[in-house]
């Protein structure tokens, strides 16, 4: 399960949005091919650890990204010699995530601007 | 494609490996303990095997794929254990095997209608005022030349005929039928024309016969050039002038003919004449409805042509009411009958299947609390309670599928042995039942109900299963040791089997005893021992004077024959299907039409001798004798019925009644009662005349042995009387000659149907039940056999074994068997329908049935129990 935790506080965790893990891994990607592992790290890392992935959910994502072509995998090395396999962004990719981001843009500006209290008060 | 998908899973499997070590090393580097990286590497990940099955999943059609993956499965586990498999196999097919014949039989006979072209425009005429469709000739007549709702009537009669081909003499069925029979029938000719209105435009009109195709085939070799040979019938020469098509049988069900001739040759054939006559009911007919005409149209017409015909000829027979009724079933004469018993049949068919299921649901029972600790480690890994309860359905459906083909493939066989059997009577019936492809969608249909059905005992256990529970204990059997567990459903259902079991074999019993005390009843006359021979004399040229001659002759040469005791002969005999009836009238009578009558009793002429020959007692007065001819006055020897109904008394001998044409006839000898048409019927008057008075050509020669002559004997009696006759003329055609019991068959039909079918169902019950019985005990004890031993340790006896391992189940038999005999005990109401004296508070039923059960019941938990008695502590201590 992924989950989005807020650390050193009780709250549940909460589940990220269906396609958010995806959105995620293919950015990554985008910015360098890796393997299953090494991605895990990379969100991790970057988000700061604010999101905790389980290892695992990476896989059947990885699936479908393969299943849809935006993705492509291939075995190799990696640096530090481990077999390791490793895994590409493809153009279709690309294209999926440029609107993956911009709709999500779209639904955070959107929800931000319900939530905040209104800042355009009349001058 | 499915190899890149075998390849694509292994390497997601290789994948997840790595992942887990390259996080393990990493742990490792920050200084974690090996043991302790490994474990937390794989906490990390999650849960591998869902993970892979979810990431499998992407590239299934999951619902498919899980379902072909049960059926795999089922498969294997089938595999695994070949003994359930086939047990389970081969008692589901014979229940399913059971319910298709069962059905087959049901749709052919009563509910597909006959094959013509629009058989829905095709109906027969049957009456409401009697359940014979026997109708004048003249009748037939005035309904075909006034009515205006058919396109075609058509009168016709089945007869037997001597047909000379080839220089061979033979006795065969006919038809004689009225000009627009094949216009009803509608049906083209396979060869050559089919007889036309003018054949039968009045007698002698036309000698052209058409020949069936079942005929053609068998006794003319199929011979293409048939088409204008000429064969001789009652030595009257006739050319064929055509074969009907194949698939044609006649406008009747049940019987058959082989040959068709225009009934304007009647007096010609049968020696009568009955074309003009008003009183003398002796042809079907069948009708064709114009294209949009209602059946109730037609019903409406046919009430107002008889109403005319009342009133046109006053002085005939009483009104007639006709009725339209579907074809094939001898205007439903034989229709409720064949329904009542088919739905009985049906229903045994059923209880069948439900103790083979019962039968296969406690198995699979048994079976899935063996599995408790496989389906709790699955629940324990993600599955879901209703992915489980869906394997368990899946294998349910394999099995039930696969009995479902096998059945389909028995019953297949059992119909086509149907079809081409002849059953015990030289009538031309034959049961045309062919397979259709709709019985195998009704197999198909069974085979998953019946899969449901089992397949779904298993279901609360597994429902309440706890993982945890199930895993702790596991498949190690509890201990009991005087903690009684509580009456699980597999005892429920075997208790189910053994009682519905108990009342296939309790109906199968009782009607058994039905049939052996019918065939030992008063039937007054004595069938055993004795020849039956029956000859047509018209077919062979002779008539009148001529016939009676021959017939003293044949009496007088049988009569010498060794190891004879009686002989005589008869117009016809009590139980065969001829039985004509005299009206008759008592002495005062003046108006003699029939519904004056005091009572219509049965009639035959008979010769001297007859009583000692037929073995009915003549309680008073004498036989009739050589002396009474048609120039004496008339006599008759009536049965008590006879007198009782006319006299009110048993003093009747010297009394006088009247016949139907007004003449006296003096009683002068009274004899016992008997039966005349069925063996069910209640006690009925009976008139047997002089021969002299009542002369015939058609004669049944009754030859009888000594008491105590073999049946071997009976039969080469049989052989000398055929050789006797035809001695005399070898151009009489003997249509019979064999013991007379054996020709009784079809007043027995339906009695003996009936126990054969019961006695099927009979087997069918034991079966199961021993199956049943056999497999669980085996269950049972195989469990167990851990607390067995322990008991062997310790000092049991063998009976306390026995108790412990099968106790239970020996009351679960018990209760079971009992509540069978009781329900079978009731539904032997229901068989008294049909099988004579079918009671079965016979003491000797009970204890035929008690002694079944308990044979039965002990044969199967022979082996177990031997093997529980068998038990070696060491040995079986030492293992665990």
């Amino acid at each position: 399960m992924l989950v989005a935790t807020q650390p050193m506080k009780e709250t549940a965790p909460r589940d990220l949005f269906p396609g958010a893990l995806e959105m995620m891994i293919l950015e990554s990607l985008r910015r360098q091919p890796a393997h299953g592992y090494a991605l895990v790290q990379h969100i991790q890392q970057r988000s700061r650890n604010l999101l905790q992935v389980e290892e695992g959910s990476l896989y059947p994502a990885l699936q479908r990204l393969l299943k849809g072509k935006l993705v492509k995998a291939d075995w190799g090395v990696s640096s530090n010699n481990r077999r390791v396999r490793t895994y590409q962004i493809t153009a279709s990719g690309l294209g999926h995530l440029e609107q993956q981001i911009s709709s999500f843009e779209r639904m955070f500006e959107g929800i931000a601007l319900v939530l905040t209290p209104s800042k355009s008060s009349a001058t | 494609m499915l190899f890149r998908r075998r390849k694509r899973f292994d390497d997601l499997t290789e994948e997840i490996r790595l992942h887990i070590e390259e996080r393990a090393e990493q742990l490792m580097r920050e200084g974690m303990r090996p043991t302790e990286a490994r474990e937390a590497a794989h906490r990390a990940f999650g849960n591998p095997a869902l993970l892979e099955e979810s990431s499998r999943e992407v590239w299934q059609w999951p619902a498919l794929e899980s379902v072909v993956a049960d059926v795999r499965l089922a498969l294997r586990q089938m595999r695994r254990s070949p003994g359930f498999a086939l047990t389970a196999l081969f008692t589901l097919a014979l229940g399913i095997a059971a319910n298709v014949i069962v059905f087959g039989v049901l749709q052919a006979l009563v509910l597909r209608p006959v094959e013509l072209p629009q058989a829905d425009r095709v109906m027969t005429l049957g009456r409401t005022d009697q359940p014979y469709p026997f109708f004048s000739y003249p009748v037939v007549r005035d309904i075909r030349d006034d009515s205006k709702v058919f396109s075609a009537v058509a009168p016709y009669l089945i007869s037997n005929f001597g047909v000379e081909a080839n220089g061979v003499t033979r006795a065969v069925w006919g038809c004689e039928m009225g000009g627009q029979y094949f216009e009803v029938a509608g049906i083209k000719p396979f060869l050559g024309r089919l007889l036309q209105r003018a054949d039968d435009d009045h007698p002698g009109a036309s000698q052209a016969a058409v020949l069936a195709w079942p005929a053609w085939k068998s006794d003319f070799g199929a011979d293409p050039n048939i088409v204008g040979k000429t064969i001789r019938i009652n030595k009257h020469p006739y050319t064929i002038v055509g074969v009907t098509p194949e698939g044609f049988y006649g406008t009747e069900k049940f019987i058959q003919p082989s040959l068709f001739v225009p009934i304007a040759n009647e007096e010609s054939l049968e020696g009568t004449n009955f074309l003009e006559s008003r009183n003398d009911p002796e042809v079907y007919s069948v009708v064709r409805l114009k294209e949009d005409v209602t059946v109730a149209q037609a019903q409406a017409e046919l009430n107002t042509i008889a109403a005319r015909i009342h009133r046109q000829h006053p002085e005939d027979a009483e009104k007639e009411s006709f009725q339209l009724v579907r074809p094939g079933l001898m205007g439903d004469f034989l229709g409720s009958p064949a329904r009542a018993f088919l739905a009985g049949v049906m229903g045994l068919a059923g209880i069948v299947l439900l103790a083979a299921c019962a039968n296969l649901g406690s198995l699979f029972a048994a079976r899935t609390a063996d599995r408790a600790r496989e389906i709790a480690i699955r629940m324990a890994i993600g599955s879901s309670r209703s992915r489980i309860v869906r394997q368990v359905l899946v294998e349910a459906l394999v099995i039930a599928i696969l009995a479902g083909a096998c059945a389909c493939f028995l019953a297949w066989i059992a119909i086509t042995g149907l079809a081409n059997w002849r059953p015990p009577t030289e009538y031309p019936m034959s049961f045309h039942i062919l397979p259709q492809p709709s019985l195998i969608l009704m197999t198909l249909a069974i085979s998953i109900l019946a899969g449901v059905v089992f397949g779904a005992m298993p279901l609360r256990q597994i429902f309440k299963t706890d993982p945890n529970e199930a895993m702790k204990s596991g498949n190690a059997p509890a201990l009991m040791l005087g903690r009684r567990r509580r009456w699980a459903l597999r005892d429920l259902l075997l208790a189910a089997q053994i009682a519905l079991c108990c009342v296939t074999v309790t109906a199968a019993i009782v009607s058994l005893r039905g049939l052996s005390k019918a065939l030992s009843m008063d039937m007054g006359f004595n069938p055993k021992h004795a020849v039956l021979t029956r000859f047509e004399l018209n077919e062979a040229g002779y008539a009148g004077e001529s016939a009676e001659q021959f017939q003293r002759r044949v009496l007088e040469k049988v009569s010498q024959l060794p190891g004879v005791v009686a002989a005589a002969y008869a117009s016809s005999t009590p139980l065969s299907l001829n039985a004509p009836t005299l009206d008759v009238f008592s002495q005062q009578a003046n108006n003699l039409k029939s519904p004056n009558r005091a009572f219509a009793a049965y009639e035959y002429g008979v010769s001297p001798g007859y009583f000692a020959a037929a073995e009915t007692t003549l309680l008073a007065g004498r036989d009739v004798s050589f002396h009474d001819t048609g120039k004496s006055p008339l006599v008759a020897v009536v049965n008590r019925e006879f007198a009782r109904r006319l006299f009110h008394s048993d003093a009747a001998v010297g009394r006088y009644f009247k016949n139907e044409s007004g003449q006296p006839v003096q009683v002068v000898g009274l004899v016992a009662d008997g039966k005349y048409l069925t063996l069910t019927e209640d006690p009925e008057p009976a008139a047997f005349v002089p021969i002299l008075q009542n002369p015939t050509t058609g004669t049944s020669l009754i030859v009888r042995q000594r008491q105590d002559s073999s049946i071997a004997a009976t039969s080469e009696l049989a052989g000398a009387v055929r050789k006797a006759i035809r001695d005399l003329d070898s151009a009489v055609p003997v249509r019979e000659s064999t013991g007379w019991s054996s020709q009784l068959g079809l007043a027995f039909f339906a009695s003996q149907v009936a126990t054969v079918a019961l006695g099927l169902f009979g087997a069918f019950g034991l079966l199961l039940s021993v199956t049943g019985t056999f497999g669980l005990a085996s269950y049972t004890v195989g469990k167990r056999l851990r607390e067995l031993s322990i008991r062997v340790a310790l000092g049991a006896q063998a009976e306390q074994i026995i108790a412990a391992a099968l106790g239970r189940m020996l009351i679960v038999l018990a209760s079971g068997a009992v509540v069978g005999m009781l329900l079978g005990v009731a539904t032997s109401r229901v068989l008294s329908a049909i099988v004579y004296h079918a009671s079965a508070q016979d003491p000797l039923v009970l204890g035929a049935v008690v002694l079944t059960m308990v044979l039965t019941g002990s044969l199967s938990v022979a082996g177990p129990v031997r093997r529980a008695l068998r038990i070696d502590p060491a040995v079986l201590l030492r293992e665990q």
